[in-house]
């Protein structure tokens, strides 16, 4: 029983010259890699405007030089999207995106190890009525597991081009290219059975969707579909709601079900799986031959999963990347401060002595320095996280942890995020579009932020020094004082995200789906062109935000101008900068901190370890081209600090109480950016500003009175 | 669907269900929201799913992929044993 397809135009594209091919399917089939291989670095790389997906347009060449786009869209399983990166999959087929043309044409990516389960969405993108070229990807695979898979059967069963194909090893991919080069391409012949209960709605519901919400034929049969897939209509109807005939008919027909007892939604699936499972037993077939036994997943699994091993592997693996983090990263940055220190010679042998030159030197080289300082360390995180999860490894890190993120009302999702944070809070929030429920994806926005991220451990780092009297610290006293600070932040985002989903984002815990791919080899390429990736996107933002920024602070920290021959010290109180922090002083005298350290405070919201230069500056420390003396001057200095009555400035009460503090207050004006954009409103970010200073503020007040009343 | 009748298989949640078992989806129950994601996922009714390991969140194989699904949706999830634990 199915409706004849409309006769349709031969392809909805109003540009003759270069189709736009959109790029779908299942989370893990290879498509990236895919994509990787087509394009190669003919990338624009974007967002979504409105929602932070990811938007990967590329462009790939013809045999004959032509150019094609191709556009790389989130996984999905279904266009029944639950989370915000698979409402993007649908709504650009579906052509609602008014800021990304409409495919012409797709290609469906399925991983032909597991065809059964892939086909379903390459079922419900037939249904669009477009022409469909069908990739079966990791063929090598689906062969060293014996299964034989007749490409040519599938082509005559589908109607459309099939093509074997390893992207890893580039296999198949010239013969997609060819196909891509195509300037026919022939539609779907495949027609299914919807279930006789459901079919008059269908045609009904299409018919309103044409006539009403004003869909062309063929989108408006897929939305019918979908609509009746998905009981939500209103994520289903995505921006623009239901015109109220079509919701009417709708619900009409619910009813109507719901009396006679039919489970319409799992009858529209269970009819696609059945006629997807005819497909498969017509054309994949199992050599005998093959040993059928574990397989080297398998063998993986038993100890990666194991409750006991399982976490001794994770535990071996954070502390391997962390610990690279930490000293690997140290050598480059190491390179990139001559580097910026060869240009600040170089610019100031440019400019005369003035404003000017200050400006460039002290403010926009100085400020881009601090925070371009640690893109090795993001270029190495970004390596462990492509490589964990290329692997699949991340999968499983994910599942060990659903247990402990069950306690406080999350799923082992969350936790990649989280992880990512401990790097930098900026794309671990990036990374929280794949949870599912909104209010889950927002604790876990709220809460990343409280996991110590690179840019605090330089401040961590003086704090530890200026702390203890000895030139040298004991390697014990600082890895533990640092152990300390890593958990103090991590105990805080689970306390917060178990108190926010107690109260104010109520919600029931989410339930945790979530597919585990077989392991894979690393694919060097991806993960290295990830790496680049996200390299281009950090430096280009200290290129700007950044820049900005600096320079901002920097027009604080000088005007208004001292008399000339004022010392440094209180040419610097006199600043706006200055002032600043003496009003401040009231507000965090409690804590222990006096004016100056506010100074490092305020100046510290460009980046955190801003605080360090801001000391530097303020404690009139001589600075010359050795590093470590210099770091080692800062510290005497800091040690010689003493308040208006004589008495040490920075004792160790201080000192651990300011890093408490730079533990929970959010001194970060890019994470605030980016959660403005991630949850689309300024409530949140403002929200999050508050909660946590407010509470670093309590803690520490806390802290420094009682270690008062105890005699420190 | 390919449930014999004839044969009385015990049925089951799949929390229940012994580690290393394989049992036959008889039926999904929870929200659904949850069983729609489940059966566009593979687990359908009638689908075979093998509990590979795990205590609260559950380690599976169905349809050829692995899948974690948590305590609360396995529950959810009623099974005829078919074959016991290895």
């Amino acid at each position: 029983m199915t409706p004849p397809l409309p006769p349709t135009k031969p392809a909805p594209s109003t540009r003759a010259s270069a189709p736009v091919y959109g790029l779908v399917g299942n989370p893990n089939c290879g498509k990236s890699t895919l994509f990787n291989a087509l394009t190669g670095l003919k990338q624009k790389v974007g967002n979504y405007p409105g929602v932070t997906v990811e938007r990967k347009i590329g462009t790939a060449y013809t045999q004959h030089g032509q150019p094609l786009t191709l556009i790389d869209l989130p996984g999905t399983y279904s266009l029944a999207a639950r989370s915000p990166d698979e409402a993007v999959t649908r709504d650009v087929l579906l052509g609602r995106r008014t800021d990304t043309a409409m495919p012409d044409r797709i290609v469906c990516v399925v991983d032909a190890t597991n065809l059964e389960r892939n086909l379903y969405l390459v079922h419900q993108i037939l249904d669009l009525g477009r022409p469909v070229i069908l990739v079966l990807n990791m063929i090598d695979v689906a062969e060293e597991l014996g299964m034989r898979i007749d490409t040519a059967r599938l082509e005559q069963l589908l109607g459309i081009p099939v093509i074997a194909c390893a992207a890893s090893s580039g296999r198949g991919v010239i013969e997609l290219k060819l196909t891509l080069s195509r300037s026919d391409l022939p539609l779907s012949r495949h027609a299914w059975g919807v279930p006789a209960a459901i079919a008059p709605a269908v045609s009904e519901l299409q018919a309103s969707l044409q006539e009403n919400d004003g869909k062309p034929p063929l989108i408006a049969r897929a939305e019918a579909l979908l609509l009746l897939t998905d009981r939500d209509s209103v994520r289903v109807a995505g921006s623009t709601a239901l015109a109220p005939r079509t919701q009417e008919i709708l619900s009409s027909w619910e009813k109507r079900w719901a009396a006679a007892g039919t489970d319409w939604a799992a009858e529209l699936v269970n009819a696609r799986y059945d006629s997807i499972g005819k497909l498969t037993a017509e054309v994949v077939g199992q050599d005998s031959a093959t040993p059928v036994g574990p397989s080297v997943s398998d063998r993986i699994d038993a100890w990666v999963t194991h409750p006991v091993w399982g976490w001794a592997i994770f535990g071996t693996i954070m502390a391997a990347m962390f610990l690279s983090i930490f000293t690997l990263a140290g050598i480059p940055m190491g390179w990139i401060e001559s580097l910026m220190g060869a240009l600040s010679t170089w610019v100031s042998g440019l400019i005369p002595a003035g404003d000017l030159h200050d400006l460039v030197i002290d403010g926009a080289i100085a400020g881009v320095q601090g925070v371009i300082i640690f893109l090795p360390q993001i270029i190495i995180l970004f390596f462990f996280i492509g490589l964990l999860e290329s692997t699949g490894y991340m999968a499983r890190a994910a599942f060990i942890m659903d247990r402990m993120m069950s306690r406080v009302g999350l799923n082992g999702r969350s936790f990649i995020p989280l992880l990512g944070s401990y790097a930098c809070a900026i794309p671990g929030i990036m990374a929280t579009r794949t949870i599912e429920q909104p209010k889950d994806r927002l604790v876990t926005i709220l809460v990343a932020p409280f996991m110590s991220c690179s840019a605090r451990l330089p401040v961590y780092l003086l704090l530890i020094a200026a702390m203890v009297p000895t030139s040298e610290v004991p390697l014990g006293t600082k890895v533990g004082l640092m152990l300390l600070m890593y958990s103090l932040g991590t105990f805080g985002a689970f306390g917060f995200a178990w108190f926010f989903k107690k109260t104010l984002l109520r919600s029931a815990p989410p339930l945790m789906i979530m597919e585990l791919p077989p392991y894979r080899l690393p694919g060097v390429r991806d993960v290295a062109q990830q790496m680049a990736e996200r390299a281009g996107i950090f430096v280009k933002r200290a290129g700007t935000v950044i820049l900005g920024l600096s320079i901002v602070l920097w027009f604080l920290a000088t005007y208004p101008k001292a008399p000339e021959g004022t010392p440094k010290e209180q040419a610097l109180a006199h600043s706006f900068a200055g002032q600043a922090g003496h009003a401040l002083e009231p507000v965090i005298a409690p804590l222990g901190f006096d004016w100056r350290i506010g100074i490092g405070l305020i100046n510290s919201f460009a980046a955190r370890e801003v605080f360090n230069s801001a000391m530097s500056v303020i404690f009139a420390v001589e600075t010359s081209d050795d590093e470590e003396a210099d770091a080692g001057h800062l510290r005497d200095a800091l040690q010689a600090a003493v308040r208006t009555d004589g008495s040490k400035l920075f004792t160790p009460l201080v000192c651990l109480n300011l890093m408490v503090f730079y533990v929970f207050a959010m001194q970060c004006l890019s994470t605030v950016a980016v959660v403005k954009r991630e949850t689309n409103s300024w409530r949140w970010p403002l929200f999050q500003l508050g909660y946590m200073t407010g509470f670093a503020w309590g803690l520490c007040l806390v802290i420094y009175q009682v270690g008062r009343v105890l005699g420190y | 669907m390919h449930t014999d009748s004839r044969l009385q298989r015990p049925r089951m949640t799949l929390t229940e269900m012994p580690t290393g078992a394989a049992g036959r989806i008889h039926a999904l129950n929870g929200a659904v929201e949850v069983c729609q994601r489940l059966r566009e996922m593979g687990f359908c009714e009638s689908a075979v799913v093998q509990k590979i390991s795990g205590q609260s969140t559950l380690l599976c194989q169905v349809c050829g992929m692995r899948v974690a699904l948590g305590e609360g949706v396995a529950q959810h999830i009623t099974v005829e044993v078919i074959r016991g634990a290895a």
